[in-house]
């Protein structure tokens, strides 16, 4: 038979037994519908972390510390502890000469308790030593301002602004306002305890008189929280700390910020800073974690899905072995007139493939409606939710179907639709064409 | 040899624990354009030899031979080519689809032989014509009377142009004057050239006949041959 010929065959069939091809679709549309919406739900809810994930520049850095970590693992095995190679300048340099990686830019905190101030108001900060004198090299949007970094200057991120405060404020006064703090100086105010001789600690204050360079714009990074000032002015400021001056050589950086030349380099080149001996830490790897998480939820949430598709299956083998009980006199016909086995077998695996087809076409429609539905419902409920939030990125429901899976539940709906009509199909196509046109 | 052959046909069924010998050693030879009635009481073998015949079954042990082919070498598809290019059915109860109308009915066989729809349908009108309900097409089987219904039957039996016409008790279902007019349909396909068996307890089918064959507990007992009706027909 000519594919066509059978095509029109089968439509005639299916047409002839309307009722049931449909009840028996329904089954198929709910399988379908409950897999279109779950693994949609999945890849909205994987969507939406990812757009959490804070700003894209971060995806090209790789954050690089001494390895604690391996240091950890031999005192906790009963070994000694020595301390981890130190990220000494050579050690920058070396990074920084890896293939493909665009700066490597060392820092390093203050040691001693830091207050920002600005008239009456003033914030606790997290100020950081950066080694270079241009912060565009980070792929950082700035606020306001310039990405260079002098001496007597600070770059802020935006979101210390947020921290400012009036510690003398009395209850009923509503809080001042903060000014642009764009090229306007500010006290950074340094606190460090030391010993007075006699075994007490007294505190020292120190303040430096800061200009502000530039404001970076929050963009859920890191780089939004902290203040940031040139590297060798807060290596002076911990070696006053510490009382003596800083060693590159054995005290080393705390830290170092790797910016690859392009995302796709950076998982490649942590590992060969981390074949170095030293801790490389990309958001990366945990975006893959994340991102390897939700493909198993979406493998789970599918695999429900699938249950009731299967229960589909069962319902179309039924429907098609019933069939044959009841059209044995006609198979016995089409044999007779010299239907051959081949095309019984194909009429009837065309007319099972085809209820699935017709049940995955009815699910996609409605998961896709449902989907829209959980969407609209998703996310009148959830600005409810995150009206009380404070700052950071609002969560929303969604479902995203992407254009693979409308195609991969037509194709697994006819599939699931093929299988259930084998047995069944195997056997009309063996009947003895005298046995089936005796039967009453 | 002659158009139809066999030779020690068995076909036995178990039943039980008993064997049934439906047909026990069979030997027959009918020419080509023969009009054959077999007759006999019920269960006498008469349907099973018609079956055999038309590779619906197969024997239990020997040979038939059919218009020059030897059935018992062809495989399951090449016997349903046999069935679909040699053989046209003629069944007692007419077997028509009920959701068919006569037209599509009548052109089912067509479609297993990639016959294009436009030509499906002409070539149904015609044979529709030739058994004189060409005006009944569009009818549903439920729509119809008895021996229109197997009127119809026959015209699908003929869609495929076949060699033998093969019918077990066409009449079996019709009153007195249908089933005349149907043995009457059968006789004329008989003398437009096509060999035609017929399976019948109706013994004014036998005015026809060119060769009568009488079955008793699956062997033939008698055989009578009316040269006349042959010469008649060739």
């Amino acid at each position: 038979m000519k594919p066509r010929e059978l095509i029109s065959l089968i439509l005639l069939n299916l047409n002839r037994r309307k009722g049931r091809v449909l009840l028996t679709a329904i089954g198929v549309v709910i399988g379908t519908a409950a897999v279109v919406v779950l693994v949609s739900l999945a890849q909205g809810l994987k969507q939406n972390a990812s757009a959490q994930f804070g700003n894209i520049a971060e995806m090209s850095q790789i954050s690089v510390y001494p390895d604690w970590e391996a240091q950890m693992m031999i005192e906790a095995e009963g070994g000694e502890y020595t301390s981890p190679p130190p990220i000494t300048p050579d050690v920058v340099e070396e990074i920084g000469a890896i293939p493909l990686v665009k700066a490597a830019i060392p820092r390093t905190g203050v040691y001693a308790m830091t207050i920002l101030k600005t008239g009456k108001l003033e914030a606790w900060a997290n100020v950081i030593g950066i080694g270079t004198d241009d912060l565009s090299v980070l792929g950082l949007e700035m606020a306001s301002g310039t990405y260079e970094l002098t001496k007597g200057t600070v770059i802020i991120g935006e979101e210390v602004l947020k921290n400012f405060y009036d510690p003398n404020q009395r209850a009923e006064q509503e809080p001042l306002a903060l000014s642009d703090l764009q090229d306007q100086h500010m006290t950074l105010e340094l606190t460090k305890w030391s010993e007075d001789g006699s075994g007490n600690y007294i505190e020292v204050k120190k303040a430096l008189k800061l200009r502000v360079a530039g404001i970076i714009r929050a963009s859920r990074s890191e780089w939004d929280y902290s203040v940031y000032m040139p590297l060798n002015e807060v290596l002076e400021i911990n070696a006053w700390v510490n009382g003596r001056r800083f060693d590159p050589k054995k005290d080393g950086y705390e830290m170092v910020t790797v910016v690859a030349e392009d995302r796709e380099s950076v998982l490649n080149i942590a590992s060969q800073i981390n074949d170095m001996g030293f801790m490389a830490y990309t958001p990366q790897e945990f975006i893959q974690g994340v991102n390897s998480f939700f493909v198993v939820l979406q493998v789970i949430f599918g695999g429900v899905g699938g249950i009731a598709l299967l229960v589909a299956a069962i319902g179309i083998a039924n429907t098609m072995t019933m069939a044959i009980l009841e059209r044995t006199r006609e198979i016995g016909l089409m044999k007779a007139v010299g239907a051959t086995n081949q095309d019984v077998l194909s009429i009837f695996l065309g007319e099972s493939a085809s209820i699935g087809f017709i049940g995955g076409i009815g699910g996609v429609l409605l998961g896709l409606l449902l989907g829209e539905l959980i969407n609209i419902f998703g996310s009148v409920y959830m600005a409810g939710q995150n009206s009380g939030m404070m700052g950071g990125g609002s969560a929303t429901l969604s479902v995203a179907t992407p254009p693979w899976l409308i195609l991969f539940a037509l194709a697994f709906s006819t599939l699931i639709g093929l299988i259930s009509g084998v047995y069944p199909a195997v056997q009309a196509a063996s009947l003895v064409p005298v046995q089936a046109l005796k039967n009453e | 040899m002659d158009y139809i052959h066999t030779e020690a046909l068995n076909k036995h069924y178990e039943m039980g624990h008993t064997i049934v010998k439906a047909l026990n050693g069979v030997d027959l030879s009918l020419p080509e354009k023969s009009l054959s009635v077999v007759m006999g009481p019920s269960g006498s073998g008469k349907s099973t030899l018609l079956h055999l015949l038309g590779g619906l079954d197969r024997p239990t042990s020997g040979e038939i031979y059919l218009d020059g082919s030897k059935l018992s070498q062809l495989d399951e598809n090449d016997l349903a080519v046999f069935r679909r290019k040699t053989v046209g059915f003629v069944f007692q109860s007419f077997n028509l689809i009920q959701s068919f109308n006569a037209l599509e009915n009548v052109s089912f066989p067509m479609r297993f032989m990639n016959v294009p729809r436009k030509q499906r349908i002409e070539e149904a009108l015609f044979y529709l014509e030739q058994v004189g309900i060409a005006d009944r097409a569009s009818h549903k089987p439920s729509e119809l009377s008895g021996g229109e219904q197997q009127r119809v039957a026959i015209a699908r039996a003929l869609i495929n142009d076949p060699t033998l016409i093969l019918a077990d008790e066409p009449t079996g279902n019709l009153d007195t004057a249908s089933g005349y007019s149907i043995m009457e349909i059968l006789a004329g396909l008989n003398r437009n050239g096509r060999t035609v068996l017929v399976v019948t307890h109706d013994p004014r089918m036998r005015q026809f006949a060119s060769h009568i064959i009488y079955l008793l507990d699956g062997s033939i007992v008698k055989e009578s041959v009316y040269e006349q009706a042959v010469q008649q027909v060739s």
